[in-house]
């Protein structure tokens, strides 16, 4: 192996990938907002009675869940523009594109979620006279949320790792910049070690709130 | 109020789920401090009535009264059939307590909390005295060490001794019990039994869906037997129990005697 190791490159480029751990954190946090909005409203569409809600939310759904990320992105970023003739930004372009996607799971989790409440305990509420507002706020809702925590940080945890996609239209987060880093200086090895690693310990962070959540769980089950 | 008015007054009443005619012209009288216990098979349309009388389920026609008031809805002199507003069907259910077969305690919330829930939200009483109204309820019924113990830990039994709990929490003038202990372990049937025998003895009105006819004998003031969907027979646990008239009664009570 002809190959000369250089930790010191991965200090001199601390603040560029630093720079590119914020980007990816942005545009997770980004993508989660609007990936909750949306799969949100999903949510509510699905369960509905009228059919044009339920078979819009149900097909959006089942496009995003069922074709490949890297494909929504690079469609949203060049098709959308081509066919609208509007020249988004990549970065916003992205955030819409994982947004969607992650939506497309969220939407199942929230639903899922609101389901799982056992309607006996609601109509034990409506009975002790409790109005269907209150019932959505004392028992449905803490209920769903303790249930959906644990599959809603998994589905952040995904977003997290899909993000590195977006370095193939350019956007300068983590990838992107071990790329520029390692092409420049000839080291894949430190650099791509180097972001692997902090993919890694930001998912174990994640990973571990959601354990957290869960044993919480276990309190009242 | 006149003390001599019914407690509940059911009034012709007839209700479809479709095609299926689950109550069919039902008409019955419950008196203050009176113990009316439905029997039949399943299906008969006991807890369909149980779950009209507290406006849980609708009703295609007739009228249901509880202390003199329609519940759900009635009709004007002119004919027209008005429904109860959400508002006022709330007050109105907050003044009637209903146990359920599955106990459907609030599974994120303590024995305690439980109980509270209903006096904080409906009631608006302040915490500390929903607190102690709760806690003088579930001493009632024997859990006074049990306050913050979450459903899934308690026992089917102490489950449903909550669940009567938090009904009487609100003092309702009626309570209604929809096979309360058809879901419990045999050896768990006797203390909610017991509750009930209790809570009669103080004069509470109660129409008890049952297939304990121990219970039915012993603490029923007057019996009421239902037949798809219509009462085919009543009278006292004595003239049931004893001397069916009609030959549907004599045959469920053969099959749980």
């Amino acid at each position: 192996m002809n190959y000369e190791f250089s930790p010191e490159t991965l200090w001199q480029n601390k603040l560029f990938l630093l720079e590119g751990t914020r980007t990816t954190l942005l545009i997770t946090a980004g993508a989660l907002g609007i990936g909750l909005l949306i799969g949100g409203i999903a949510a509510l569409g699905k369960t509905s009675k009228h059919r044009i809600f339920s078979v819009a939310a149900g097909s959006y759904i089942e496009i995003f869940r069922n074709t490949p990320e890297l494909v929504q992105l690079i469609w949203i970023y060049y098709c959308v523009s081509i066919l609208v003739g509007l020249n988004m930004e990549a970065s916003i372009s992205c955030l819409i594109a994982l947004g969607l996607n992650s939506g497309g799971y969220m939407a199942e989790v929230l639903r899922a979620g609101i389901q799982t409440v056992h309607s006996g305990e609601i109509e034990a509420a409506r009975g002790l006279g409790l109005s269907k507002y209150q019932v959505t706020i004392r028992i449905t809702l803490p209920q769903a949320i303790r249930t959906m925590i644990p599959p809603l940080v998994n589905q952040s945890i995904i977003v997290l790792k899909n993000s590195s996609l977006v370095s193939v239209l350019g956007v300068m987060d983590l990838t992107f910049r071990a790329q520029v880093v390692s092409t420049n200086t000839f080291k894949p090895i430190e650099m791509y070690t180097a972001i692997a690693l902090i993919y890694f310990v930001l998912c174990t962070i994640l990973s571990y709130l959601a354990r957290l959540g869960e044993r919480r769980l276990v309190a009242y089950r | 109020m006149n003390d001599n008015a019914p407690m509940v007054k059911v009034e012709k009443v007839n209700k479809y789920y479709k095609d299926h005619h689950v109550l069919r012209d039902i008409e019955m009288e419950v008196r203050r401090s009176e113990v009316v216990v439905l029997i039949g098979a399943s299906g008969s349309g006991k807890t369909t009535l149980l779950r009209c009388i507290n406006g849980l389920e609708t009703i295609d026609n007739g009228c249901i009264f509880v202390d003199g008031e329609p519940i759900g809805c009635w009709v004007t002199k002119d004919g027209t059939r008005c429904r109860d507003s959400e508002r006022a069907l709330n007050r109105k259910r907050s003044q009637i307590g209903m146990v359920f077969q599955k106990f459907n305690l609030f599974s994120h919330m303590t024995a305690l909390e439980n109980v509270m829930l209903a006096l904080s939200c409906v009631k608006k009483m302040p915490q500390q005295q929903a607190r102690e109204i709760a806690i003088e309820q579930l001493r009632n019924v024997g859990l006074q060490d049990r306050l913050s113990s979450y459903p899934s830990r308690l026992s089917g039994g102490q489950q449903q001794r909550v669940a009567i709990a938090r009904s009487l929490a609100m003092e309702p003038k009626l309570m209604l019990f929809d096979e309360v202990t058809s879901a419990l372990d045999p050896e768990l049937v006797g203390e909610v039994l017991e509750t009930m025998t209790d809570l009669a003895r103080r004069g509470m009105t109660m129409i008890v869906v049952t297939h304990e006819m121990g219970f039915a004998r012993e603490v029923g003031d007057r019996i009421l037997f239902l037949h798809d969907g219509s009462i085919l027979e009543q009278g006292t646990p004595q003239e049931i129990l004893k001397n069916p008239k009609s030959v549907r009664t004599k045959a469920f009570l053969g099959k749980v005697l």
